[in-house]
């Protein structure tokens, strides 16, 4: 296994807008990071921080205004569907397509051949556990079920690397803590390269090898945490002293860039870019 | 829905009160009809029911008749073929639907009633003015909803598609194009009343041949029987072409909420 | 202004500047048929002419009265009935589907039943247009009414109010919006009736005055009439719109 970062961040900004304009914002300052090869890195922060802008110019769906990324060696220049997959917090399967159908659309889309998408397809949906519900269509399932189809459409792409986009997000706290138990089961096995946004702390703590904290808009890494301890995570993990003090920690980093992002939105005038 | 909802939910007593409506109408018309109806005004149900034969004997109604649900399968296929197409063009094309979206909305509020004798003057009184009537009531419809389809789509499901590796063409067949499939039926079924206005509107008016002429005639002739026989048969054929339409639309919705 | 807005605004004015030139053209040179087509210049002269002398008045006035007695007929009617079928859900469930399928009928298909009972005059382009226009209203009403949410209601009766205090304060207020699009609707289908039928069989009124025209070949004021009935409907739809917009204010 090769010692290179699976992806690099360097220096990366981003601006939506134009100077002047009503809705210029910068979201993204100055941030860089390296991903190692089958590390789960976790994004948290504030709302609005950039995270997910982060993580949508790391996968090429979007330019950033300056800085580069490199995954697996090549600068990102767009969408890299054979390097890099995607699950979002928004249900985004296809409605008119039953879960199976889904999946294997996916592939379709990334160009596997007709042959192997069936068997790689089957093997996914056994995987987060959807196979006894293939053929039903989005709108029949939990929202729960429906992220992991979404997973296993991600997983059938077989990429070295996942970004996951607040995944459970939408779902009570129940779910996501199973989900999160499964998810963690899953990577051990897959060692895929994995950047994790997420709003929850103990979700952040449970799955993530190293956590990154966001500073408020515009955003940039403040501090890198390390959770030492091996995958799979064990449920007895979240009742210890360790997952404690590592919340904790968070919980204090982030508190502050919390209210800063809380009072810096009543504070926001009526009309947008009134005061640059 | 099983078999059995869905014949316990046809014999509901709303459904049961409602044809009881409809009877207790029909009575109170056959009753009013024979007792108080002068005949050059009016005629019960069932004197209708019968003299339909004497409509279709009528020479020339079989032929017009069929000559009008001609006009009204090939106005239909007509406005569909360039409602789709147009309203694909606007609907992918941001350019195309700022420039022409309003002016398509301007000819659409347009009471097009008013060129009737304009169109007839240019394509006489043949089919092909029916045709070309029903296609301008019926387009209009067609292309506003499949715009809406094309539309309305969640940007998450393109930008996924478009993460996976979709090209255009793919994410058009594989995205775009289901999920407009049901704006388009309801389009379709909104084109299908558009068209049967159109058409019906044009044969009226032209009173020397087709169904205008025998609908003036039975009107002169103080014939109410044969009117109402006539009127009363495309009725029908607009309510059965109508629920033809729902029944598409309510099959190819079924993934909407 | 971006470069994309002044395309697109440059295309929204050269368009029918193209056509117009190629009215024009179609007329004067290249031989289009005047029985067709007529010279767009003439079809200027022809509505000054008609708006200076006041020709349209007659017609207009027999026209406007009809749309006015048809529309109260409808609007009153639809409304009462309306709310009647309203007050119960089992009522709204008989008849409302069976409006529904009435109204997908195309109406107009009546108008000889009426031209036998009426004769040609204003009484029967009344009677179709209200017809007509009487369920997009009635339509509305019921659907206005019976989505009133039975929280408000409960929660009014509650605090002791009586029928009428029901009706006027909690049913009205909150059905309104939606009787009142039902209106503007039954307006406009009304005012499309009536030209409808006055073109298919009548004496009077501007509909009839169009065909008059063009049975005598007189293209130019036959265009300008058309032009001239065109502006009457934008106006008065835009002033029923105007009236939807004020009311749902208030």
């Amino acid at each position: 296994m090769s010692n290179e970062p699976a992806i690099r961040i360097r220096d990366v900004s981003h601006r939506f807008g134009e100077e002047g304009e009503a809705r210029n914002v910068r979201a993204l300052t100055g941030t860089s990071l390296d991903v190692a090869r089958g590390e789960l890195l976790c994004l948290i922060g504030p709302s609005g921080c950039g995270k997910s802008t982060l993580l949508n110019i790391v996968g090429g769906l979007l330019a950033p205004s300056a800085g580069s990324v490199e995954v697996l060696g090549r600068t990102v220049a767009g969408p890299r569907p054979r390097d890099i997959a995607f699950v979002f917090q928004e249900n985004a399967l296809f409605p008119w397509n039953t879960v199976r159908e889904n999946v294997d659309l996916g592939m379709r889309f990334q160009g596997v051949a007709r042959a192997e998408r069936a068997e790689r397809a089957q093997r996914a949906l056994v995987a987060v556990g959807l196979a006894d519900f293939a053929e039903h269509y989005p709108a029949q399932l939990s929202g729960g079920m429906r992220q992991r189809a979404a997973l296993a459409r991600a997983l059938s792409l077989q990429t070295g690397i996942l970004l996951m986009d607040e995944p459970f997000g939408a779902l009570d706290e129940q779910t996501r803590m199973i989900l999160g138990e499964d998810l963690s089961v899953l990577l051990a096995a897959t060692k895929k390269t994995i950047v994790f946004v997420t709003h929850s702390l103990g979700e952040a703590v449970f799955l993530a090898d190293r956590v990154a904290v966001f500073s408020a808009r515009p955003g940039t890494i403040k501090q890198v945490i390390a959770v030492e301890e091996p995958h799979p995570r064990k449920p007895e993990f979240v009742t210890s002293a360790k997952f404690t003090g590592l919340r904790n920690q968070l919980y204090g980093l982030l508190h502050d860039e919390i209210r800063k992002t809380m009072s810096a939105e009543s504070a926001r005038p009526a009309t947008p870019g009134a005061l640059s | 829905m099983t078999e059995r909802g869905a014949l316990r939910r046809a014999l509901s007593p709303a459904t049961l009160a409602r044809l009881g409506v409809i009877a207790a109408l029909l009575v109170i018309w056959e009753v009013g009809a024979r007792a108080f109806g002068d005949p050059l005004f009016i005629a019960p149900p069932s004197r209708v029911l019968m003299g339909l034969g004497s409509v279709f004997g009528t020479r020339g109604v079989p032929g017009a008749l069929g000559i009008t649900l001609f006009e009204l399968v090939v106005a239909f296929a007509l406005a569909v073929a360039i409602g789709l197409a147009v309203g694909l063009v606007l609907g992918l094309n941001g350019f195309a639907r700022a420039s022409f979206m309003p002016m398509v909305l301007l000819v659409y509020g347009m009471p097009q009633i008013t060129i009737l004798p304009l169109f007839v003057l240019a394509f006489g009184i043949g089919p092909t003015t029916k045709i070309v009537f029903g296609v301008t009531h019926g387009v209009f419809p067609i292309v506003l909803t499949v715009v809406a389809g094309v539309q309305n789509i969640k940007p998450i499901l393109l930008t996924s598609a478009r993460a996976m590796g979709a090209s255009f063409w793919q994410q058009f067949r594989h995205v775009i194009f289901p999920h407009m499939i049901p704006s388009f039926f309801t389009g379709m079924r909104l084109g299908m009343t558009g068209v049967l206005l159109g058409v019906l509107l044009a044969e009226l008016y032209v009173s020397t041949a087709g169904i205008g002429f025998f609908t003036t005639q039975f009107t002169q002739n103080f014939d109410p029987v044969r009117l109402l026989g006539l009127i009363g048969t495309l009725a029908a054929m607009a309510v059965v072409l109508n629920a033809v339409m729902r029944g598409l639309e309510a099959h190819y919705a079924r993934w909407r909420d | 202004m971006s470069a994309r807005r002044l395309g697109v605004r440059i295309v929204q004015v050269a368009v029918p500047a193209v056509l117009i030139a190629l009215w024009y053209l179609a007329t004067t040179r290249w031989g289009v048929s005047r029985i067709l087509l007529p010279n767009p210049v003439a079809v200027v002269e022809a509505l000054k002419n008609v708006l200076a002398t006041g020709e349209f008045l007659p017609d207009l006035r027999v026209t406007l009265l009809e749309l006015a007695v048809a529309f109260a007929i409808s609007a009153t009617s639809g409304v009462a009935i309306g709310f009647l079928i309203s007050r119960s859900g089992y009522r709204i469930r008989v008849y409302e589907p069976l409006l529904a399928a009435i109204y997908a009928v195309p109406l107009i298909l009546f108008l000889p039943l009426y031209v036998l009972w009426f004769g040609l005059g204003p009484a029967s382009k009344i009677a179709l247009g209200a017809t007509i226009s009487f369920f997009p209203v009635v339509l509305a009403t019921i659907a206005g009414f019976g989505n009133v949410d039975r929280v408000m209601v409960t929660a009014a009766r509650a605090m002791g109010a009586s029928n009428f205090q029901l009706f006027r304060f909690v049913l009205l207020p909150a059905a309104f919006p939606v009787i009142l699009a039902g209106m503007r609707v039954g307006f406009t289908v009304a005012l499309l009736s009536i030209i409808g039928s006055e073109t298919l069989a009548s004496l009077a009124g501007l509909g009839h005055h169009i065909v008059e025209l063009s049975e005598n070949m007189e293209m130019p004021r036959m265009f300008a009439y058309v032009a001239f009935v065109v502006a009457i409907a934008a106006v008065l739809n835009l002033v029923v719109f105007r009236l939807e917009a004020w009311g749902r204010r208030r």
